[in-house]
């Protein structure tokens, strides 16, 4: 079963292409506040722009040397024409970089159709207002690709497939640290519905909860929480992890914790729901409680019975570091054991980690 | 609308500097405090009009930080943020700002404990975990006017959603401080922050002169009234007082350009305020810088007229604030650049890529590329922190200046 989480994420381009082939839509969403529900209910599949691991896609970006490496690689696959088969991309902003670099893309023209999603930073009644008519707005610029009219009841539809989304994945997570699962597996369980249309995701979940047992075998290895944005270098520190005698048992990745996090309560109008269901509500730097975000890395850690936590920041990164700094507070005040790692994707700045992950677990011995 | 001052009316440019420099405000903040004024920590985006027409006094952290930067004074603010693992990859402005803000004092001394936050959203988004932070760490009721990331900012529907919250930073205000709002007096500020936008827009204007009579050194720090008293009588004075002066200047053929003025640049960026000293060297080489969007399109009565409108405050308040430039495709924002080199008559460009401010910096080398390609001058790079001076050279810049000299000198034989 894993093996068909893998391939998702491993062949999502020739997967889209095949989707694209048998006539659906794609629109591309950079970065987690994109509402993929709406997306999918103009009748096109959301995808999201995920880091490929080749060093020549951040040089052929031609973005300024001090900003992330995530927008850089994207940019670069963009050139290289890696999304040929994306139709439109979405930006909702959740960092300084992630929202301008959408310039450089329409400056550009790289794709027929680019998104700026207009997302609120309060959860006012004005700003509910404000945003159930930018969704309304999108919905019909989304119509204009696909000609199908986002109502009440497709929204609703599509709304509730990603809320069993969210629950699929929550039993998931509740359920992990008692199996025998690697912690690689879960990156692919995870970031596969990222690239998957939901409605197979969710079917790929529901086969793999049914069959997912629970091992009652005790391990000696130390368990860890591990919180990533990058899912290349993720996999890497779990390696570099399992090498030292320790094992990751539960993780934050980002991508996760932004779409996974919150079920969408669908009283009233499905936009306005919608509004809500994104307001305040989504863990984004800024925009979310920092007490509740530390408390929710900590309850994870205690579910999940691990001893330390690895933080994975990828550098240039300034909207995580400045997360981190500042949950660092709490980190102190609770002495929680964690590590804070800080890398470039790529092989020399990923095998400089290894030392620190060795003291790190050799630490909690 | 206000009619400018009578020009005959002369206002004493000496005493307007006393009042209005970067240590007499910090002098008028604790003064302010002494008597009893709310104080409210502030970006530098939010509307000062409405706090000091509730007599709020503002203290606006990027300022104090590009201060502290100027005077050398920052180190100890960057030395805080590094202990408590703040990254260099953050702006900063943040960092330096949350220094004085652990700290409780900024370069010129001890600062007052705040009563309010508050931040815009439109410039960075940075501003709102900067003030996130604030209001987690320092449990201040906070305050945030949010802009939404736009590519149209003259959206009415945006407009609209910003001046309903500048009623609601008024109520905030009330709900937190013994302030009654007065619409009055909000008039009366919006009428003081018109004529600051008015004389400082007339003394860009006065840099068409060849030769320019101001030196953007000078300017840079000249515009701090426009940052941190916008609203107050005592800033339209000073900008009044200094427009007379650079008329002056004008009369008396006087140019900052040492030996004359042979060539007239745009700077594109922020002021690099711990080494302000390189626009000094361009200018030791003959050269003025005459144009700026950090000058020009940032600060001032940003609305289509130029003007602001004291009857409707709130409606004029909203155009104004939401007008940021980096909002705008970058096409329309490279129209402005566009207009300067035909009505500033420039020879080439010098633009600052600063790792602090990816709204300013993103979008620069595409700028530069139509630059080139339409006027086909000559664009020098910098790179560095506009207040961070860790890893700038002086020696590094004073060698990228005297070539960039060299190819302006041999473009004018």
């Amino acid at each position: 079963m894993i093996s068909e989480f893998k391939e998702r994420i491993e062949k999502r381009h020739e997967l889209g292409r095949q989707l694209k082939n048998d006539g659906k839509k794609i629109v591309a969403c950079f970065y987690g506040l994109v509402p993929k529900e709406l997306i999918h209910a103009a009748g096109i599949v959301p995808i999201q722009l995920i880091e490929e691991r080749k060093s020549q896609y951040e040089e052929k970006s031609e973005l300024l040397p001090y900003l992330c490496g995530m927008s850089k690689n994207l940019t670069g696959q963009i050139y290289a024409d890696v999304f040929d088969y994306v139709d439109g991309v979405m930006v909702g902003t959740v960092c300084d970089t992630n929202r301008h670099v959408l310039d450089i893309w329409a400056h550009r023209k790289l794709f027929s159709h680019l998104f700026l999603v207009r997302t609120p930073s309060t959860a006012s009644k004005t700003a509910v207002n404000y945003y159930t008519a930018e969704l309304k707005r999108l919905a019909g610029e989304l119509e204009k690709i696909s000609g199908t009219k986002v109502t009440a009841d497709s929204l609703c539809a599509s709304i509730a497939l990603y809320n069993e989304s969210r629950e699929l994945f929550g039993r998931f997570y509740d359920l992990r640290p008692k199996t025998a699962l690697s912690a690689e597996s879960a990156v692919y369980i995870f970031s596969s519905a990222l690239v998957t249309p939901v409605e197979e995701h969710n079917d790929m979940m529901r086969r793999l909860l049914s069959n997912l047992a629970t091992d009652s075998g005790a391990s000696n290895d130390i368990k860890l929480m591990l919180c990533a944005i990058n899912l290349n270098m993720a996999i890497d520190v779990i390696r570099m992890v399992e090498k030292y005698g320790g094992t990751v048992v539960t993780d934050d990745l980002t991508h996760n914790a932004r779409y996974g996090s919150n079920t969408i309560d669908m009283d009233g109008d499905p936009f306005e729901a919608l509004a809500r269901g994104y307001l305040r509500k989504v863990p984004a730097p800024g925009i979310y409680s920092f007490e509740k975000r530390a408390t929710e890395i900590k309850d994870r850690m205690t579910k999940a019975e691990a001893r330390g936590m690895i933080y994975l920041i990828q550098l240039y990164c300034d909207a995580y570091a400045i997360e981190y700094a500042i949950l660092k507070e709490r980190f102190d005040a609770w002495n929680l054991p964690y590590l804070k790692l800080e890398a470039e994707d790529n092989p020399s700045s990923i095998e400089q980690l290894n030392v620190r992950i060795q003291s790190f677990v050799e630490s909690l011995l | 609308m206000a009619e400018a001052q009578n020009p005959e009316e002369k206002v004493d440019l000496k005493s307007m500097m006393k009042k209005l420099s970067a240590g007499a405000s910090y002098r008028r903040m604790m003064a302010a405090h002494e008597a009893g004024r709310p104080i409210c920590v502030a970006s530098a985006g939010i509307p000062s009009e409405i706090m000091f027409a509730m007599d709020v006094y503002p203290i606006y952290p990027e300022s104090l930080a590009a201060i502290s930067s100027g005077i050398r004074k920052a180190e100890e603010f960057f030395g805080e943020a590094r202990a408590r693992d703040f990254s260099s990859s953050v702006c900063s402005y943040t960092r330096c700002g949350l220094g004085i803000s652990w700290t409780n004092k900024c370069a010129f001394g001890p600062i007052p404990d705040p009563d309010l936050f508050m931040t815009d959203v439109s410039i960075c988004c940075l501003h709102v975990t900067w003030w996130a932070y604030l209001e987690d760490h320092f449990k201040k009721p906070t305050f945030f006017v949010d802009q939404p990331a736009t590519d149209d900012p003259d959206d009415p529907a945006y407009i609209d959603y910003y001046e309903k919250q500048l009623r609601e930073m008024v109520k905030f205000i009330e709900d937190n401080t013994g302030s009654v709002f007065d619409i009055e007096r909000l008039k009366e500020t919006v009428r003081n922050s018109d004529l600051t936008g008015l004389y400082w827009k007339k003394i860009m204007e006065l840099r068409k002169h060849k030769p320019s009579p101001a030196s953007f050194r000078h300017l840079a720090g000249q515009i701090l009234p426009l940052v941190t008293a916008l609203g107050e009588k005592d800033a339209a004075d000073f900008y009044l007082a200094f427009y007379d002066h650079y008329r002056d200047l004008i009369k008396q053929g006087v140019t900052p350009a040492v030996g004359g003025e042979k060539y007239r640049l745009i700077w594109n960026g922020i002021p690099i305020w711990h080494n302000l000293q390189v626009i000094d060297y361009f200018e030791k080489k003959g050269a003025n810088f005459v144009w700026e969007p950090y000058t020009s399109l940032s600060w001032g009565n940003k609305t289509p007229s130029g003007r602001l409108d004291p009857e409707d405050p709130f409606r004029t308040l909203a155009v104004k604030y939401t007008n940021v430039l980096t909002n705008r495709p970058i096409e329309e924002r490279f129209k402005f650049f566009e207009q300067a080199v035909d009505e500033y008559d420039v020879d080439g460009m010098v633009m600052f890529s600063n790792r602090s401010c990816r709204p300013q910096s993103i979008g620069q080398d595409e700028t530069v590329e139509m630059f080139r390609q339409k006027y086909e001058l000559p664009v020098l790079i910098f790179e560095g922190d506009q207040a961070d001076a860790e890893g700038f050279s002086w020696e590094d810049a004073k060698n990228k200046i005297d070539g960039f000299v060299e190819v302006l000198e041999a473009r004018k034989r």
